[in-house]
């Protein structure tokens, strides 16, 4: 199960203007983007468990809203570019949320890993995968995919 | 050709230099021909053929990264016409002006895994300091390697003596110009990504780990653009009577920490060679702070109930060198099939030198086992009895039935060859001319130099800095009075290790560094850095004639005698500088090889890098003093004389000036000024010290001015200056030994006593209006609105 957590878009401003920063700094002309964290929860919950632990342990309610159903940005001709360590990478974050669905859940998940989420609204595809490796992903710690949504 | 590995090492006794060479290539081990040599000879006189843990165990022990062979080998030095031979570089130089000082305050110098010196009233404690860089990871990988270098850099403090506690974290960074436009080789990272990726990676490690990262710098230069250098610092309380440790034969070898796992092989070798352009990330990983943490708590506990009679890191080299160290007298007995492992794949020779992060090995009496394995269960700690130091001076290294290592420690730790480098003085043609003033007002320059990248704010890095934590950031890195003035030095009050609220000792931490002196003349850089830093720490009234410094050094190829030259040349200096101004080096890091080679074969080798690190008592934390301007109508004073010369200023980077002399540093005079400011501002008669660096007296009055919210009316006639000396020099020149000082205006007479004879003028006076005007007699300099040269300065970096 792949959880997806939002800022939500009136506190969102920042990261996103900074985020743009990054790809303009690196050549990419992007119209609009958003951001978003994602956990891949490896375990057998009920849909009902992994959505409390969405909810409970891994959004802050007043800032965040959570998502189970991963790649609504709400963008209109956008890219979605998903970036996570590569399995052999330890994943610090992703073993500290691990003891923590554990807590919440009473049992602890096979593994946890921790990624991102990038909704890119641009022209071409072939520069957004120049402009993430230059400056969103090292190719030698990260894996990453870049789709249409 | 060498088809397999089993090969070469059944036949390793017969093998040519050719192949050891290929050998030596396939397995990472970057050992040169004479050591290579040396191993088949021990191997031949054994009449044996080693195994591969014996050989990764030896290119460990006998690396750059854990010998220091480059800066502890023998040197012949030419300098015109003449030769002056060293057997041993470091202990010439940096050792012995510790040597000959002999400070009885220095508790623990050059031993252990950093120097340990006095800290507050009643000798109780220790003030533990060391540095450390992890430059070729950060070029690799600049997140996980500069988290990396953080835990690194920690586990020293926790490692020193029986365990000290860190209260205090520094960083320095050296990148390539964000906006440089030299094309990049294939497959390197870009400064400005390098740079975002370690600034991340030190500020989680530091703010999850729960250790204030409060002081440090950023430079830039593009001689950094594929080597950037990320120097990091730790500063740790430990209690006197905890200092001494000693392996007791009999004792229980115990891993505490992290798992073992393949990550991070051959860091330690890795360090040793050129980065090429196919170099992967198999040395570097991703930190975990939480993991150290728990080894933290754990350690401090057991350290103050004795269980454990010594401690030591698992840096690079991992078991291999953590235990071969410790059991340096006693030999070690180890069962690798014991450790706790991330991976099962692995082999057991990987086991003896992953440098899997985290992990500290420690000596335990078998009879205290259980209250220590107590303590790691409630701390949730994972940890290994690995085996034993038996006392017989072997190393012996099993994994099941197999032996995957059985060598004499004497061997190991005393058998690497050295051999002299040639070292000469490179030739740099000075220019000492006066400089050409460009068609641009004093106040032009002036703004362009705040925006400059090495003189511009760090706030953007800075701020993401738990600085606080822990509660004993008593100065901060930003000061004044709207909390964003570039402040010389931290002064931290470390209550949280001491836990004492009565004594209100602290201690004052900074840096010293200039590499754009060095490309011109590497003594005087080394000097001014040692000079910097003395005022820094002066510019916060600490005690500076209790200074105690590190040495870092990074260099390129040692290979190439020039460098070796500069090298020799910032080692003299160091020593002379640390003579005359008393301050002994306790420890110390040099990392060798910081030079890039693209897919082209074009070189890319750094200048010589010489951060000095100093640190020095503050005897009451309420004393100390920022840098900002603090009251309307307060005297002001340019303590020292400005001196001819543009060399390595930011200004000659900026413009062309023509002019390249660096003036030879009066360290005698330094010192003399400065012992009487101290008394100055220990009496409370100075209410702001600002040291003049980077970009000039104009932008150290700039700095005071506008982190004050106040003007200044400045005329700069009476200043102390040597004769001819240009506007543009006496404005933005850099030459060292200059600071300038508020004084309570009730309180000028009392501080004039205390600079009598000494080259300290009143300069001019802090104004409300919030202009910063200066003149030179009658002609005026510039005029500049404060807010305006503030927004200049506050330009985001990253």
């Amino acid at each position: 199960m792949i959880i997806e957590i939002w800022t939500k878009e009136k506190y969102a401003k920042n990261e996103e203007a900074a985020f743009l920063g990054r790809l303009a700094h690196a050549g990419l002309d992007v119209k609009a983007a958003r951001l978003s964290r994602l956990y891949r929860v490896d375990a057998g919950f009920s849909e009902e468990t992994f959505s409390r632990i969405a909810s409970e342990l891994l959004t802050d309610n007043i800032t965040e809203h959570c998502s189970l159903k991963p790649g609504k940005a709400g963008l209109k001709n956008a890219y979605r570019v998903e970036v996570w360590l590569k399995d052999s990478v330890t994943d610090v974050v992703g073993e500290s949320v691990k003891e923590a669905v554990a807590d919440v859940a009473g049992e602890l998940p096979e593994a946890v890993r921790f990624g991102h989420a990038y909704y890119v609204q641009c022209a071409s595809e072939l520069k957004l995968r120049q402009a993430v490796s230059k400056t969103l992903v090292n190719e030698v710690v990260n894996k990453f995919r870049i789709e249409k949504c | 050709m060498l088809k397999t590995m089993s090969d070469p090492l059944s036949g390793f006794t017969s093998l040519s230099d050719r192949q050891l060479a290929e050998l030596d290539r396939t397995c990472g081990w970057s050992l040169n021909a004479l050591e290579l040599a040396e191993v088949r000879r021990q191997f031949k006189k054994m009449g044996r053929q080693p195994s591969r843990g014996e050989l990764e165990t030896i290119a460990q022990t006998w690396s750059e990264h854990c010998k220091h062979k480059t800066f502890s080998g023998p040197v012949a030095f030419k300098s015109g016409g003449k030769v002056k031979k060293y057997k041993n570089l470091f202990k010439e130089t940096i050792v012995k002006a510790t040597r000959t000082l002999n400070r009885k305050w220095c508790l623990s110098v050059f031993t252990d895994n950093a120097g340990i010196v006095e800290f507050g009233k009643g000798g109780k404690w220790g003030l533990a300091f060391k540095a450390e860089t992890h430059n070729h990871p950060c070029a690799v990988e600049p997140y996980g390697g500069a988290e990396t270098g953080v835990g690194g850099v920690i586990r020293d403090i926790l490692g020193v003596g029986l365990g000290a506690k860190p209260v205090l974290n520094t960083d320095n960074f050296c990148f390539g110009y964000l906006d440089s436009r030299k094309k990049l080789p294939r497959n390197s990272h870009s400064p400005e990504r390098i740079m975002r990726g370690v600034v991340e990676g030190v500020r989680d490690y530091g703010n999850r780990i729960g250790i204030p990262t409060a002081s440090g710098g950023i430079y830039f230069d593009d001689g950094y653009l594929l080597n950037p250098l990320v120097y990091v610092g730790c500063a740790g309380l430990i209690p006197v009577d905890k200092i001494e440790k000693k392996v007791v034969p009999g004792d229980l070898i115990v891993s505490i920490g992290g798992r073992t796992g393949r990550d991070g092989i051959h860091g330690a070798t890795f360090s040793s060679a050129n980065i090429e352009e196919d170099t992967s990330a198999s040395a570097v990983q991703i930190g975990h702070a939480v993991n150290e943490k728990k080894t933290l708590d754990v350690l401090m506990r057991a350290r103050d109930l004795g269980l454990y009679n010594a401690v030591t890191d698992c840096g690079a080299g991992g078991f291999s060198s953590a235990i071969g160290e410790l059991g340096s007298e006693t030999g070690a007995r180890v069962r690798l099939e014991d450790a706790l492992l991330k991976d099962t794949r692995i082999e057991p020779w990987e086991i003896w030198v992953s440098e899997s992060q985290e992990r500290m090995i420690l000596s335990v009496p078998k009879a205290k086992l259980k209250k220590l394995e107590a303590i790691l269960e409630a701390e949730s700690c994972e940890y290994c009895v690995l085996g034993a130091f038996p006392g017989n001076g072997r190393l012996l290294v099993t994994h099941g039935e197999e032996k995957v290592a059985d060598l004499p420690m004497a061997f190991l730790h005393g058998g690497v060859p050295n051999f002299e480098k040639p070292a000469s003085r490179r030739k740099v043609r000075i220019f000492s001319a006066t400089p050409v003033r460009p068609a641009k007002t004093y106040g032009g320059i002036l703004k362009e130099l705040l925006a400059h990248p090495n003189v511009c704010s760090r706030h953007s890095v800075i701020t993401q800095y738990d600085h606080e934590v822990q509660g004993g950031t008593v100065i901060k890195p930003l000061q004044g009075k709207y909390g964003d003035g570039p402040g010389d030095a931290t002064v931290i009050w470390p209550q949280a290790a001491t836990l004492d609220l009565h004594d209100l000792s602290g201690f004052a931490v900074t840096h010293g560094f200039n590499p754009a002196a060095g490309k011109i003349d590497p003594y005087q850089m080394a000097l001014q850095a040692v000079d910097e830093a003395v005022r820094n720490l002066l510019c916060v009234g600490a005690e500076i004639s209790r200074t105690a410094i590190l040495d870092n050094f990074c260099a390129a190829s040692p290979r190439d005698p020039e460098v070796m030259g500069d090298l020799v040349l910032a080692a003299e200096g160091c020593h002379d500088a640390a003579m005359a101004y008393g301050a002994p080096f306790i420890s110390g890091k040099d990392s060798f090889y910081n030079q890039a080679k693209d897919a082209d074969g074009k070189e890319y080798p750094i200048p010589l890098s010489l951060l000095i690190s100093a640190t020095a008592p503050v005897e009451d934390i309420r004393k100390a003093i920022t840098m900002n301007f603090k009251e309307a109508g307060n005297p002001l004073y340019l303590a020292g004389t400005s001196c001819r010369g543009l060399g390595g200023s930011v200004y000659a980077d900026m413009m062309v000036a023509g002019n390249n002399y660096i003036a030879p540093l009066d360290m005698k005079a330094a010192v003399r000024l400065y012992t009487a400011l101290l008394k100055a501002i220990k009496s409370g008669c100075v209410a702001a010290a600002h040291d003049v660096s980077q970009g000039g007296l104009a932008v150290t009055l700039s700095e005071m001015a506008f982190s004050g919210g106040f003007g200044a009316e400045i005329d700069l006639s009476s200043a102390a200056k040597e004769k001819d000396l240009s506007a543009l020099e006496l404005l933005f020149g850099e030459s060292p030994s200059r600071l300038v000082l508020e004084v309570v205006k009730d309180r000028e007479a009392e501080f004039l006593k205390f600079v009598e004879g000494l080259p300290v003028p009143e300069i001019g006076f802090v104004s409300e209006e919030p202009v910063l005007e200066a003149a030179d007699g009658g002609e005026r300099l510039f005029k500049e609105d404060i807010g305006g040269l503030k927004a200049r300065w506050k330009r985001e970096l990253i």
